[in-house]
């Protein structure tokens, strides 16, 4: 067969979204790929110009239907850092435990994804099984499943409900139970390392350089997250390591990524049993939150995908004058090329899935 | 009473009793255009008429009971794998319609066993052969017509012409041809001109590359699996299922056990279970049709019906390859004496293809270069080890039991 | 290398100018425009800043002010014995009339769509840029949306 170009999207199962990636094929090797965006573009940092600061946590709530409530975060982060605002220690710890239960989430929706990516449909039901269970969680508090609109300027909607605790600790056993039981069914399983080993490799260097942050980082061996590196909320006071994988087989390519992930998520139970035990009472709403806010400013926060960074300028009213957004994704994809050349066309969906997708934050 | 023989009686009736008698009537009607009724009804009172008639019944016979297993492999396919998944499967059925009915006109349901709605499901296949049967056949602007038709006409005749041509038992054979399975593999092998026909006539890459992929897989499967076979065929020096069947019967092994083929063979027991397994396009070896990057491949373009039907030819597939693999290594009837050979073989056959389906939602799907790597460097050596092993079991083995009076083993 | 030395080697650096502090870890710069590549350069290959975490425009009317957030994500550079990672936020302020300015995308690969995305929605024009496409908006998009001057009553064709 002669070279050429296959149209993959913007309706198709490997784009986890909306968007075409064309990729050139010379019989079934890769020769070269074009991404192409703009399929879901909101524009939602213009909208955000209209809006007040506190409108805008509804906006930000609709970037990723994966993972909404880190970049709600994110973006209060950054408008009380503009307004310069203190939040209660309560409302910080419960900021924290949701956070890592919306990681949690969207790891499992991540890992759900990505096993029918390599033909494995039965992954997606257990993963999305337990991604139920902490939806459940977080609609707790929130009072929704998807959308939380949880985190306010200033602090959270509310605080926790009696009993919270308990259930949280019933569920995070169950769910160690089961990552358990699964690693005999994906990591030790030989087919699935056949599939994903020494597949869609780049160095740590090279990662850093095309944009690439968040465990695609990690699963190259650098040591980087932004909790302990540019620290929020109470992520220095808790217990807990970075992951990352040493060099050896399964280093820097989807099966490390993968590992990362279900390292994180064992992580992430660690930190939330940790807040747990150290959470303090009082208010969970900061006494004074300003309207009105001037000068500029930015915060960067880990979001379950990579580095989320939140940048504000403010001109005195009541309204953001400039929005801007910085999704991990974008720069992830726009990479594409430099990671999907030389290899074969069925390893498209293990790369692709392997980087955690997510378009709604990418097309903003 | 073998079925063929049960089949001749019946045609002799129907000849005596119904068809020769209506002719007659036929040709008495108008004696001067009796030419063809008046032939016919002595061709059916002949030998070679009752013959005939009688081969019809049994091939009838044969497909009805194939497309029955069909039925319940599909059914057991979805419960096992809802199960597998932490499902329930599909639940729709008689009585679930009874309460749909009750619920609709706004009583409560009366029959509240397991909830509601409730039951194993079965008639959801009618459901499924109902929507495909009325959706619209939709033929792409720019395709071939006439390859894009022909495509599933070759794939799903010649893996139904499969069903009447492996034996149930001795005596349940639509077919007796001497060379029975090499039939059924030369029957197996016409499917990839099927595949790649429709494959290129959808004028579509990816079911191209489908299509591809399919004649590349099969073609680099279909050596070691008949090097696999051939161990069978120089045990039995036969071609013919019954005697390969027979073999394995008179075979036994320590105390009197019975040794069926996999117990000696057993490398070619493995070498066929991979490669049957790649040969009907199963996962891990489904490429040809991977949706997560080929969506569905070379069956992308094709809907309602023809879709439906490439679905069944599927699995009619995988119900002769379970049924090869039991009349070759797995002794085939051959079982204690209470339950009816048919049964037996009916059991293993499903035995297999339960395997099978655990499998398909256990593993992921393997990438084209490893299974073709798989298939040429090492399953292509082990059919030939296999093959040694058994000229070394017929041929010169014998020779060592007359002079050092080993046990009794082979 | 350290936090400190890094600042006092970028005041005597040509160009810079108004160096502060935000936050600990975060040095902000303004840069005149004309050095603006020979200084993406050094810092690169001598600082140790090898991500380019965000390329933002900002229309200040009448101006435009172009914010570059750069970052050292290996932990060569240290910031006073904590385990944060260093950060830079340079400002760039460019004329109206002409709102171009030398491309980063050879020296950070990341900062290749981040500067398709600056010229698609704020209309600046990177030179030298491999591929300066619209990313978000359909090609053939008329103005750039995020400007403040952008009316929206003339663009009414539907995408």
């Amino acid at each position: 067969m002669a070279e050429m170009w296959i149209s993959m999207g913007p309706q198709h199962p490997m784009t986890h979204g909306l968007w075409t990636l064309k990729v050139k094929v010379d019989g079934e090797t890769i020769v070269d790929a074009d991404p192409e965006l703009g399929y879901l573009h909101r524009s939602v940092e213009k909208m955000g110009e209209r809006r007040k600061y506190f409108m805008n946590t509804t906006l930000t709530d609709r970037l990723c239907y994966a993972s909404s409530t880190t970049w709600t975060h994110s973006y209060v982060l950054a408008v009380e850092e503009l307004m310069e605002v203190e939040v209660p220690t309560r409302a910080q710890y419960i900021r924290t435990i949701m956070l890592e239960l919306q990681r949690l989430a969207s790891h499992l929706m991540w890992a759900g994804a990505y096993m029918p990516d390599l033909g494995h449909i039965t992954g997606a039901l257990y993963f999305w099984r337990d991604r139920e269970l902490f939806l459940n969680l977080l609609e707790l508090p929130s009072g929704s499943r998807l959308l939380y609109n949880y985190m306010r300027i200033g602090g959270v909607k509310r605080d926790l409900p009696d009993g919270f605790e308990q259930k949280t600790e019933r569920i995070l056993k169950l769910f160690e139970q089961r990552l358990d039981e699964y690693a005999d069914l994906f990591e030790n399983s030989k087919i699935f390392r056949m599939r994903t080993e020494d597949v869609g490799k780049f160095t740590g260097t090279q990662a850093m350089n095309m944009g690439i942050t968040g465990p695609n980082l990690r699963g190259c061996g650098v040591k980087h997250d932004l909790r302990v590196e540019d620290t929020y909320e109470i992520y220095e006071e808790i217990d807990w390591d970075i992951c990352t994988r040493e060099a050896g087989p399964g280093y820097s390519d989807c099966f490390s990524r993968y590992m990362v992930r279900i390292d994180e998520m064992k992580e992430s139970v660690r930190i939330i049993r940790d807040c747990f035990k150290k959470m303090p009472q009082g208010p969970t709403m900061s006494s004074r939150v300003p309207v009105r806010a001037s000068g500029e400013a930015f915060r960067r926060t880990e979001d379950s995908r990579g580095e989320a960074l939140m940048y504000l300028v403010g001109d005195g009213s009541d309204r953001p004058y400039r929005w801007k957004i910085k999704s991990p994704m974008f720069t992830t994809i726009s990479a594409c090329p430099h990671y999907l050349k030389g290899y074969k066309l069925a390893d498209i969906p293990a790369i692709m899935g392997s980087i955690d997708i997510c378009i709604g934050e990418t097309d903003k | 009473m073998t079925l063929f023989g049960l089949c001749k009686t019946m045609a002799e009736l129907t000849a005596e009793k119904f068809i020769v008698p209506v002719l007659e009537f036929q040709r008495n009607l108008f004696p001067p255009f009796s030419y063809p009724a008046g032939d016919l009804a002595d061709w059916f009172a002949s030998e070679g008429g009752i013959v005939t008639l009688a081969w019809i019944y049994a091939v009838n016979i044969a497909f009805a009971v194939g497309m029955t297993n069909l039925i319940l492999v599909i059914h057991l396919e979805r419960k096992i794998a809802a199960r597998i998944q932490d499902r329930r499967g599909p639940m729709l059925s008689l009585r679930a319609f009874r309460e749909l009915g009750e619920d609709l006109a706004g009583e409560a349901p009366t029959w509240r066993f397991k909830g509601n709605y409730s039951g194993i499901g079965i008639i959801q296949n009618m459901a499924d052969g109902i929507k495909a049967i009325t959706k619209e056949l939709i033929i792409p602007n720019k395709a071939d017509k006439f390859l894009f038709s022909m495509g599933p006409i070759i794939f799903i005749s010649s893996s139904v012409f499969l069903l009447v041509l492996f034996p149930l038992s001795d005596r349940f054979a639509a077919s007796a041809a001497p060379a029975g399975l090499m039939v059924i593999m030369a029957a197996f092998s016409i499917a990839p001109i099927g595949v790649l026909t429709s494959g290129w006539a959808s004028n579509n890459k990816y079911s191209m590359i489908g299509g591809m992929r399919s004649a590349a897989q099969l073609m680099s499967y279909e050596i070691p699996l008949l090097l696999s076979m051939a161990g069978v065929f120089l045990l039995a020096g036969s071609y013919n299922p019954v005697d390969i069947v027979e073999q394995q019967r008179e075979a036994t092994w320590l105390f009197g056990l019975p040794m069926w083929n996999f117990i000696p063979q057993f490398i070619g027991f493995i070498v066929f279970m991979i490669c049957i397994l790649a040969e009907v396009e199963r996962v891990p070896f489904d490429l040809p049709e991977a949706e997560a990057e080929l969506v569905e491949g070379w069956t992308t373009e094709y809907s309602g019906i023809r879709y439906m039907l490439f679905l069944a030819a599927e699995y009619i597939r995988g119900f002769a390859g379970a049924a090869v693999a039991t009349i070759l290594f797995l002794g085939g009837w051959a079982g204690p004496w209470p339950v009816p050979p048919e049964i037996w073989f009916l059991l293993k056959v499903y035995l297999i293809i339960i395997f099978w389906i655990f499998i398909r939602w256990t593993v992921p799907r393997i990438r084209t270069d490893q299974i073709l790597e798989l298939g040429w460097k090492k399953l292509l050596p082990l059919s030939l080890i296999n093959i040694l092993i058994v000229i070394f079991m017929v041929e010169i083995y014998p020779y060592f039991d007359d002079i050092v009076n080993l046990p009794e083993v082979f | 290398m350290n936090f400190k030395d890094l600042q006092k080697e970028l005041k005597a650096i040509k160009g810079v100018s108004n160096l502060s502090l935000i936050r600990q870890n975060v040095i902000k710069i303004d840069l005149e425009k004309s050095v603006s590549k020979a200084f993406f350069t050094k810092l690169k290959e001598d600082f140790y800043f090898e991500h380019c975490s965000l390329i933002t425009a900002v229309d200040n009317q009448p101006d435009f002010e172009l914010v570059y957030h750069l970052s050292c994500l290996s932990g060569e550079l240290t910031v006073d014995d904590t385990k944060m990672s260093a950060m830079i936020e340079v400002h760039i302020h460019l004329k109206r009339d002409s709102p171009s300015i030398d491309s980063v995308s050879d020296l950070w690969f990341g900062a290749n769509w981040h500067e398709r995305e600056a010229f698609d929605l704020m209309g600046i024009y990177f030179v030298g840029h491999p591929d300066l496409r619209r990313v978000l908006l359909p090609e053939g998009f008329a103005g750039h949306p995020l400007r403040k001057d952008y009316v929206y009553e003339i663009h009414e064709e539907e995408w």
